[in-house]
């Protein structure tokens, strides 16, 4: 079941990749356009850089290494997830939502499904650049522990991003109007945790390693890499804390799942 | 004339009846404003600037109040171009330029009233060296907001030029992204102006995009002085003008080469 379903899962993103596709000029148009926009976004982190130099104990490099993290983990999520990211509030809003819950699988797997942002490839490689220039400039020395540490915690952190937008969905349900509050928590969440957690004041950082816990499955496994453990925790703690991420998944999945119980059809 | 400022007056009262979306709006802009003040203070302690932090926090500020002005679009003609219900616009007795050009000018101006009045007040209540300082004088206040009525102009005439580029094709998000990219880079929300490097500053302080609120901040907190007033003024209707008279030459051209969409 389990295999069927990833089966289904890849099946469709192969289906909606080539139908992007099909649009060539367009989607050239608009993954040059997303490149531009997340190269802005590294614009600023490079003035920073330049002005300022240090933020408290973090060099320029450590700073590059943690916003790379960032925008590879949200745009791998917005990339593989826009059906939960993007699409999901207009399928409730248009009833288009009713056609999933007759099919025999879960509703999340078929809104996951439902939709990719290809066009994203552009910023996960500016993420890509922006990690290997932090690694090279903080001199970081990998080896197959902290490789698997990276790993671990680009895979954690997608879970706890999708985690948050099903917060959206589950509000959507609901019908409640104000999504943008949630907006605060995920696009929120880009801004401030593109930089490391420890500059905040308490309570942002109580928000973003409690709440919404970017600081633990980012921050944590990233300071561990650069030697520059974070408040000083032991090694361990770089393998532990990331598993927040699929702990908040798990969350918003069972909820998400009772949110649909509570769904009424807008009609057709 | 009288069209025209009655369609001004019902864009004015349409926009006010969002107050759900500007609630929300209103919050999630705080969140930012604090995350980004955040930042800038724990980048101020560890190596200062000759700017001093107050000024970059009222910056900060200013920028999340009038946000909304940058953003507001008018998604109706997107869906009208989409649709082909373009050709009702057509019949209108008015110049489908300014009708445009009225429509959101209206968008932004409540827009931006609703969600930067409560803000700024807030943000006035904060702690110093984390809200909004006060204007550096009354002139400065004075022609700060003249410049920040002339940046709303300058504003609606780029929103046009936008519009008409998008016009062009059905799908107008790749363009939209671009320019809307350029504008918040340039304009200072994404980092304020003042912190980009000294050298660039003599630039971009010149494009049309620092004309929006770049120029009102820096008058508002004396960074320009009220001397210089009739100049920036004057850079800042210059660049409208331009803008005004390309956006009206892109829709000519537009409305002769329009293909209506059927169905």
């Amino acid at each position: 079941m389990a295999f069927n379903t990833l089966h289904l899962y890849i099946k469709s993103m192969g289906m909606l990749l080539k139908g992007q596709l099909q649009y060539t000029s367009s989607f050239i148009m608009q993954t040059l356009a997303q490149l531009i926009m997340e190269g802005g976004e590294m614009l600023a982190v490079i003035l920073v850089i330049d002005r300022f130099e240090n933020l408290g104990h973090w060099t320029g490099g450590n700073l590059f290494f943690f916003f790379g993290l960032m925008s590879v983990s949200f745009y791998i999520t917005e990339f593989f997830g826009r059906g939960v990211t993007g699409n999901f509030p207009s399928m409730v809003r248009s009833g288009q939502l009713d056609t999933l819950l007759l099919r025999p699988r879960g509703v999340l797997i078929q809104v996951l499904c439902s939709g990719t942002d290809p066009r994203r490839i552009t910023c996960i490689a500016v993420g890509t650049v922006s990690l290997i220039m932090g690694s090279n400039m903080s001199d970081v020395s990998w080896n197959a522990l902290k490789i698997m540490v990276l790993i671990e915690s680009i895979l954690m952190s997608c879970m706890l991003i999708l985690g948050l937008f099903l917060i959206e969905g589950i509000f959507c349900i609901h019908s409640v109007k104000s999504v943008e509050l949630v907006n605060a928590l995920t696009y929120g969440g880009r801004s401030a945790c593109q930089y490391p957690i420890d500059i905040y004041p308490r309570p942002l950082k109580t928000l973003f390693s409690v709440v919404a816990p970017f600081a633990l499955t980012m921050h944590v496994p990233a300071s561990y890499i650069m030697d520059k453990p974070l408040y000083g925790w032991p090694v361990w703690t770089a393998f532990v804390t990331p598993l927040s991420g699929a702990v908040v998944f798990g969350i918003m999945t069972v909820l998400f799942n009772r949110g649909i119980k509570f769904y009424r059809s807008t009609g057709s | 004339m009288r069209a025209y400022l009655s369609v001004f007056r019902m864009r004015l009262k349409m926009e006010l009846q969002y107050r759900g979306a500007m609630i929300g709006g209103i919050i999630c802009q705080m969140f930012f404003g604090i995350v980004l003040v955040a930042l800038y203070r724990a980048l101020y302690a560890s190596k200062a600037q000759t700017i001093p932090i107050e000024q970059v926090t009222t910056y900060v500020w200013l920028q999340q109040a009038f946000f909304r002005m940058m953003i507001a679009t008018d998604v109706d003609l997107y869906d009208k171009v989409k649709t082909g219900n373009i050709s009702y616009d057509l019949c209108r007795p008015v110049d489908m330029y300014w009708f445009y050009y009225i429509r959101v000018t209206a968008q932004k101006l409540m827009g931006s009233l609703m969600r930067g009045i409560p803000m700024m007040i807030v943000a006035f209540l904060l702690p110093r060296g984390w809200g909004i300082t006060p204007p550096s004088s009354i002139p400065g206040l004075l022609t700060g907001l003249v410049a920040l009525l002339v940046g709303l102009l300058c504003m609606s005439a780029l929103e046009n030029i936008t519009m008409a580029f998008t016009m062009r094709t059905l799908d107008p998000r790749g363009m939209q992204s671009l320019l809307n990219l350029l504008m918040i880079t340039f304009s200072g929300n994404l980092l304020p102006l003042t912190l980009f490097p000294d050298s660039w500053q003599k630039v971009i302080t010149m494009l049309p995009y620092a004309q929006l609120l770049d120029a009102p901040i820096r008058l508002y907190s004396g960074e320009y002085p009220p001397d210089d007033f009739l100049l920036i003024i004057l850079r800042q209707a210059g660049w409208t003008v331009v803008l005004i008279t390309v956006g009206i030459m892109m829709w000519k051209q537009n409305q002769k080469k329009m293909i209506i969409q059927g169905g």
